[in-house]
């Protein structure tokens, strides 16, 4: 409830994850558009948004499968879908190499907020420490382009950048701007905006 | 004060925070015949020709503007101090040499306002411009060496404009590390799917385990040992 107002949050829980029913859930039909019943079957997989699934969870009735943008291992997979299986190692590896340079953008905006919430829920042990290996590597690197970057310089990776990335960024690079702009500042008191304006008269005087 | 969200933390514009250091005093000599000035925060003067007074650097640089007065460097802005401030700021690479707290505020108002009761005025200028930068250049080693269990940052010394400069950037990734590095989300527990499968009542109630986890505030302080 900390963040309740707090529309990153909202946002952030309209993600989707894909689950498991546990058991068989009827009149339930309208989450899963495969089920030809009203009922959604037991061990069918549905995506639901995460504030959906995280209140079935903690009432037992769904099972969260790891988002691909988390996994190392996962146990869930068919043997029959190998590309996806391969895809998914690739994330996690991809980030243990560098974790500076993986788009983690285009794999979930929220990719922080998510894992601490999919933690919290308990869906992998090794999840909580992943995050942190993966912040403290990013930190550095977005540290040193937030406080260097110039007003238009090459932005190239800011789409790279989780949310809340994103803003720790942006905090970092504006208070240095802010900080150049007071210092080459010229007089301290300006015309107002509404000053400068031309009047805008009519063409014709009044008398004619 | 901009920002000031739930989220948001606290942040001054350089413009506030160069008021905030007008209040600082500063020795003027006047040229003027002028009675006490009765203020709101206190009376100046009076004011006779060539006899020093101390007042705010507002109204010093008040009187500056329009010729009434001369102003007197401070102390720690002779060239010679601040060649020993530089030189010692590159000797210890982890400490910040004691100078004003508002000393960038100080330091551009008069060399805007009276650049020409200074002596060596470019050489001033040029001295605080490799002091800031050996300074800022400490502060960004330091935020490098941010990672999780880092509750508090202590920075003696440390300037009001260089605190507003990196607040907000230190504030937020203080706090996404203490989200991240916590016990709550260190520990290991097996994943529920094992106990799934025969679920007692007690298992079927809603678990608030997460509630510690949010209602558990922290500050983070900075302490600032002028």
């Amino acid at each position: 409830m900390a963040n309740y107002y707090d529309i990153q949050d909202i946002l952030m829980q309209d993600e989707t994850v894909s689950t498991v029913f546990l058991h068989k859930a009827n009149g339930a039909g309208f989450l899963d558009p495969s089920s030809e019943d009203n009922n959604v079957a037991r061990g069918s997989v549905v995506d639901l948004p995460l504030w959906l699934a995280q209140d079935l969870v903690q009432r037992q009735i769904l099972h969260i499968k790891l988002p691909s943008c988390f996994n190392a291992r996962h146990e869930q997979c068919r043997p029959n879908l190998p590309l996806i299986l391969e895809n998914v190692l690739r994330v996690r590896k991809e980030v243990q190499a560098d974790p500076a340079c993986v788009d983690l953008h285009s794999k979930c905006p929220f990719y922080y907020e998510m894992g601490c919430k999919l933690v919290e829920l308990s869906v992998d042990p090794t999840l909580g420490p992943f995050l942190l290996t993966t912040l403290q590597g990013r930190y550095k690197d977005l540290l040193c382009k937030a406080l260097t970057a110039t007003l238009s310089g090459n932005l190239k990776f800011l789409p790279h950048l989780t949310e809340e990335e994103t803003r720790l960024f942006e905090a970092g690079r504006d208070s240095v701007k802010a900080f150049k702009k007071w210092r080459l500042q010229g007089p301290r008191i300006e015309k107002a905006a509404i000053l400068g304006r031309k009047r805008n008269r009519d063409a014709t005087p009044i008398w004619s | 004060m901009a920002g000031q969200g739930p989220s948001e933390p606290a942040l001054f514009t350089e413009l506030e925070v160069e008021f905030m250091a007008e209040d600082e005093p500063v020795n003027i000599i006047p040229n003027v015949r002028m009675d006490t000035l009765h203020m709101i925060c206190g009376d100046y003067g009076p004011f006779r020709p060539q006899i020093p007074i101390t007042v705010p650097l507002w109204l010093g640089i008040a009187m500056k503007k329009r010729s009434k007065c001369r102003i007197q460097p401070p102390g720690w802005m002779s060239v010679e101090r601040l060649t020993e401030v530089l030189e010692m700021e590159r000797e210890a690479p982890r400490e910040f040499q004691p100078l004003p707290f508002h000393y960038v505020e100080i330091a551009k108002l008069l060399l805007d306002n009276a650049r020409e009761d200074f002596e060596n005025n470019y050489m001033v200028q040029s001295l605080l411009e490799d002091i800031k930068d050996v300074r800022w250049d400490k502060v960004e080693k330091g935020l490098k060496t941010l990672s999780g269990r880092t509750h508090a940052v202590k920075l003696k010394n440390l300037s009001a404009m260089e605190v507003n400069r990196m607040r907000t950037f230190t504030v937020r990734a203080l706090q996404s590390f203490f989200k991240h590095d916590n016990d709550d989300m260190m520990k290991q527990t097996p994943t529920d799917s094992d106990s799934q499968s025969t679920p007692t009542s007690s298992d079927r109630l809603p678990r608030v385990c997460s509630q510690d986890f949010f209602t558990r505030s922290f500050d983070f302080t900075f302490y600032l040992c002028m």
